[in-house]
């Protein structure tokens, strides 16, 4: 996390309304040479003034740390839980978090107590496929008057996974390692055997979900049922024959997941990487994060 | 096609709530600017205005939103109109405040997302001015204080957000902004060049009703303002500390043309120079610093009776100041009274025009007047004469003397014998013309309610009184109250309480509740009157006295007007700046982190060692990195373990020794200074 040397100052949108309104006092000050009206201009002005050195030091100390974002299929959402901190010795108030690359939204967090850290979640969607840095932060506070906003940019080496997105065919291919250029055919995974639960992975069929412990309350599991083949599967990248390597990566990465709600141990290898049949929550995202990396060239 | 629309109006209508405390600041400010408001315009509008609010707060909660552009229309129309309709046209002042006010209203009814709040508290900074253009009261000032404040407090809040914090705290931040803004805001006021633009906004002439006296004496004139609450002027004596010994008679205007019973000052009257006068000896003079309202005539009032003339007026024949310029904003000045009588010798013209009568006065007051006058036609024999028959023949004073129509002269002197000081000083004039003393009317206000808080006097329209001037060869122009013969008491006390004493003694009936004219006189009743009053004086001479003449001076004075008024400008904005920067620090100072001295020098061994080819990593504890910094610095090895183990003990030891710390600092400079 490195932030800007100096925060930066500029004028909102209503600072245009009040120099609008003080153009109005000025006239009329001027032009009936009347004290009180003076009095209320300078007013006026006086606190704007006096709510500039405020606003920009609403920041002080302020700073923020990106928490290490889960990793995305692509087309998903990323969220990138983000502590912003008070380290000053007083209370922080109407603190804004921007993440230009979310599409400008603001996460608006009322007040930070001193000492105290605040947690937002700033979500956009993912990309492309690969790993991406979570960029600048723009922390802004317009508080207190709201005629300007003091700015902090706050750039982030925290990074990202997208992993591509998983679709074509799901049946697992049968023996890869024997017939590279068959079409796989037998349909596994599928098969009626309940074989308990585990927790459900972003990107796997919704048709698995154990919802009714959903709806105990329980958090998100996918049912598993025993393989009818119990052999480890290769997937194999040049065993593709698909054109486009996109469309290669999304398949790999459907089987992947079918692979591994199976719990059947598979392997995967790529022109420059190979990873030995496994399976588990490891493995599974090391498969993943393999074909997220994958470079076109490699191929 | 249909489910296209809506939803693309939906989006139009994207609504977000205005937060409760936000808008019930707002609203407690702009009931405070209602009070100006709801005195200078029409009533309706300040109704509609308060409707607008109450229907708000009823509609916000439920969600109700005024959505329809039609009916939008419509209402701006109908007020629009209703604004024509009570002027008669929408040019002018009070038709423009009006419209304000009305859009103001119709604005707080339509806001239907929170980013029109900022609007609104736009719209109500510009009715707080135009409650200044319309009034400049000190009780308005207040009110229009008051809701500067709370326009301020309602923003603080709605960029507070919801904070579960008690209610008034937004006010709490505020007046520390406000606090912080006052030096800024005198700093403004007292520096600030006030460039005259004279941009074609004349509201002046409007405002400014006439008060006070005219020009004619007549015995209706000072009746009207007998009841009057307003103030006249207010006076300091600088050079001492209570005002000079006995009645304070307050000179206004001379009247040299006589009608019987009624009298007239000059249109334009004639100047004479204040050189020609210089007599007083020091002991008989008094100086005043005399606050004066405006008025929109040109008397200006001084203790009976002014020698020197303020640079802003002229001594009229009679001695009385007349402004060059009429009186349409409050204005000071300083004047120098003598108490001794006037003049040496009375010119000719001046005899003729003393001596002038009406042709119609009847038989019978010409053969009183002729009994008045003395034999031997000594003047001191025949004013002694006519005050006697004041005082002998049964006349008295009252404020409902009835009206006297035709032949008044006669009807007063002879017949009714009832009357109040016009009808007096009127008359005895007259009289004493008819025996042939040259005598003239003059008006002014006698007396004054000495405020302790102020130190200075206040009179009141109420006090307006008028009495003769005769004219005695050895003595010159002579004061002659006839009214106090017949009241006694009028002279050292004002009018209202003169008045009062009357009706509590069973003298007079009164129509007035006696309620209030007991809370009146309770002591702390009147302290608390006498509080306000000095705040009100203050506000008049401080604040609204300090218009770009008297700048002119302060500026002169300090020595600031060589370099021309952008220079003070910029002077002024780098002064303010300076200021700013002050505060920045100060809050600065006031909420940084404590410094962790350990850690700061241990970070500044990290430096070094850095600079010395072994970084140490994020994720590195300070033992691991000794051992690592060592091996890569073998030179230093013996230092750098040093210093970790110093480090560890002062960071995690649970007492470390007082020593350990010169030690520590001691080593890491070292390590500098050994590369």
């Amino acid at each position: 996390v490195k932030a800007g040397k100096f925060p930066l100052l500029y004028p909102t949108a209503s600072f245009v309304g009040l120099l609008f309104v003080l153009t109005a006092m000025w006239y009329a000050a001027s032009s009936q040479n009347s004290p009180a009206v003076y009095l209320l201009l300078f007013g006026l002005s006086a606190v704007f003034l006096v709510s500039i050195p405020h606003t920009l030091l609403n920041l002080a100390d302020v700073t923020i740390a990106p928490e290490s974002a889960k990793p995305a299929f692509a087309g998903e959402e990323v969220s990138v839980p983000v502590e912003i901190m008070n380290c000053s010795r007083t209370t922080r108030r109407g603190i804004e978090l921007v993440l230009p690359r979310s599409g400008g939204e603001h996460k608006h967090v009322d007040y930070i107590p001193a000492g105290k850290a605040a947690r937002v979640t700033v979500r956009f969607p993912a990309g492309q496929r690969g790993e991406h840095s979570v960029g600048t932060f723009r922390l802004t506070s317009i508080y207190p008057l709201g005629f300007v906003r003091v700015l902090k940019k706050i750039t982030s080496s925290q990074t990202y996974l997208v992993y591509p997105k998983p679709s074509g065919d799901p049946r697992l291919p049968m023996d890869p390692a024997r017939s590279p250029h068959s079409r796989p055919q037998t349909e596994l995974g599928e098969g009626d055997d309940f074989a308990g639960v585990r927790a459900y992975v972003p990107g796997e069929s919704q048709r698995h979900i154990d919802w009714r412990a959903v709806a105990r309350g329980q958090p998100l599991m996918t049912k598993q049922f025993a393989a009818e083949a119990e052999g480890s599967v290769h997937l194999d990248f040049s065993a593709l024959r698909f054109p486009g390597i996109e469309e290669r990566l999304s398949q790999l990465a459907l089987w992947v997941i079918e692979a591994e709600r199976v719990r059947r141990p598979y392997g995967l290898r790529l022109p420059d990487t190979n990873i030995a049949p496994d399976f588990g929550e490891a493995h599974f995202h090391r498969c993943l994060r393999a074909l997220s990396l994958f470079r076109s060239e490699q191929a | 096609m249909s489910r296209n629309r809506s939803s693309r109006h939906t989006q139009q209508w994207k609504d977000t709530a205005i937060p409760r405390r936000p808008l019930l600041w707002l609203a407690a400010a702009l009931l405070f600017t209602l009070p100006p408001l709801f005195g200078n315009l029409a009533s309706w509008v300040a109704w509609l205005f308060l409707l607008a609010l109450a229907l708000k707060f009823w509609m916000e909660p439920r969600g109700y939103r005024l959505r329809s552009n039609v009916l939008k229309l419509i209402l701006a129309a109908v007020t629009v109109g209703a604004i024509f309709l009570s002027y008669g046209t929408l040019k002018g002042i009070e038709p423009s405040v009006s419209l304000l006010a009305v859009l103001v209203s119709l604005k707080i009814l339509e806001a239907h997302t929170a980013r029109e709040f900022q609007v609104m508290v736009m719209m109500a900074w510009v009715l707080c001015l135009c409650g200044f253009l319309l009034s400049q009261d000190f009780a308005f000032a207040l009110c229009l204080f008051v809701a500067f404040t709370l326009l301020i407090a309602a923003l603080v809040q709605f960029h507070r957000g919801s904070s579960p914090n008690a209610f008034w705290l937004p006010l709490a931040s505020t007046l520390k902004l406000l606090a912080q803004a006052a030096p800024v805001v005198v700093l403004l006021f007292l520096l600030f060049p006030r460039i005259n633009t004279g941009f074609p906004l004349r509201i002046g002439d409007l405002r400014s009703a006439v008060t006070g006296f005219s020009d004619r004496l007549s015995p209706g004139s000072i009746l009207a303002l007998a009841n009057s609450p307003d103030i006249a002027f207010r006076a300091e004596f600088p050079d001492r500390r209570t005002g000079p010994v006995g009645p304070m008679y307050w000179r206004g205007l001379v009247m040299w043309h006589c009608e019987g019973m009624e009298w007239r000052a000059p249109y334009a009257p004639a100047s004479i120079s204040d050189s020609s006068q210089r007599n007083p000896a020091s002991d008989k003079t008094i100086r005043q610093r005399i606050t004066i309202a405006a008025h929109a005539a040109r008397w200006m009032f001084a203790l009976d009776r002014p020698v020197e003339r303020p640079s802003s007026a002229m001594l009229a024949r009679g001695n009385y100041l007349y402004s060059f310029q009429p009186i349409r904003k409050t204005r000071r000045y300083e004047v120098l009274s003598s108490t001794d009588p006037i003049g040496r010798q009375l010119n000719v013209h001046d005899r003729r025009e003393a001596l002038q009568l009406p042709a119609s006065i009847s038989p019978a007051v010409r053969e009183l007047a002729a009994s008045l006058a003395a034999p031997d036609s000594e003047p001191r024999v025949t004013v002694n004469n006519a005050l006697q028959y004041f005082r002998t023949q049964g006349f008295s004073y009252s404020l409902t003397p009835g009206e006297y129509k035709k032949n008044d002269l006669e009807e007063f002197l002879l017949h009714r014998r009832t009357g109040f000081c016009g009808h007096y000083a009127a008359s005895f004039a007259t009289l004493m013309r008819l025996a042939g003393i040259p005598a003239r009317v003059v008006v002014g206000y006698l007396g004054g309610e000495y405020n302790d808080l102020g130190g200075f006097f206040l009179v009141h329209q109420a006090d307006a009184h008028a009495w003769c001037e005769v004219w005695i060869p050895e003595n010159g122009w002579t004061r002659i109250d006839p009214t106090i013969v017949v009241a006694p008491g009028r002279a050292s006390q004002d009018l209202s309480s003169f008045l009062a004493g009357r009706v509590a003694s069973g003298e007079m009936a009164t129509g007035r509740s006696s309620f209030l004219t007991q809370l009146a006189r309770l002591a702390f009743v009147s302290q608390i009157r006498s509080l306000w009053e000095a705040l009100n004086f203050q506000w008049d001479t401080r604040v609204m006295g300090f218009d770009a003449d008297v700048q002119d001076v302060l500026l002169t004075s300090l020595g600031l007007t060589n370099s021309g008024p952008l220079m003070l400008v910029i002077q002024v904005l780098i002064v303010i700046a300076a200021l700013l920067i002050i505060y920045a620090g100060w809050m600065q100072i006031r909420t940084r982190p404590r410094v962790d001295r350990v850690k700061e020098l241990y970070e500044r061994f990290c430096r070094k060692a850095a600079q010395l080819g072994a970084q140490r990593e994020p994720w590195e504890g300070p033992a691991d990195f000794a051992q690592r910094a060592g091996r890569l610095l073998p030179n230093e090895s013996e230092r750098i373990r040093q210093i970790s183990t110093t480090y560890i003990a002062l960071r995690y030891s649970p007492q470390p020794a007082g020593v350990f710390h010169d030690t520590f600092a001691k080593e890491v400079s070292a390590f500098a200074a050994r590369r």
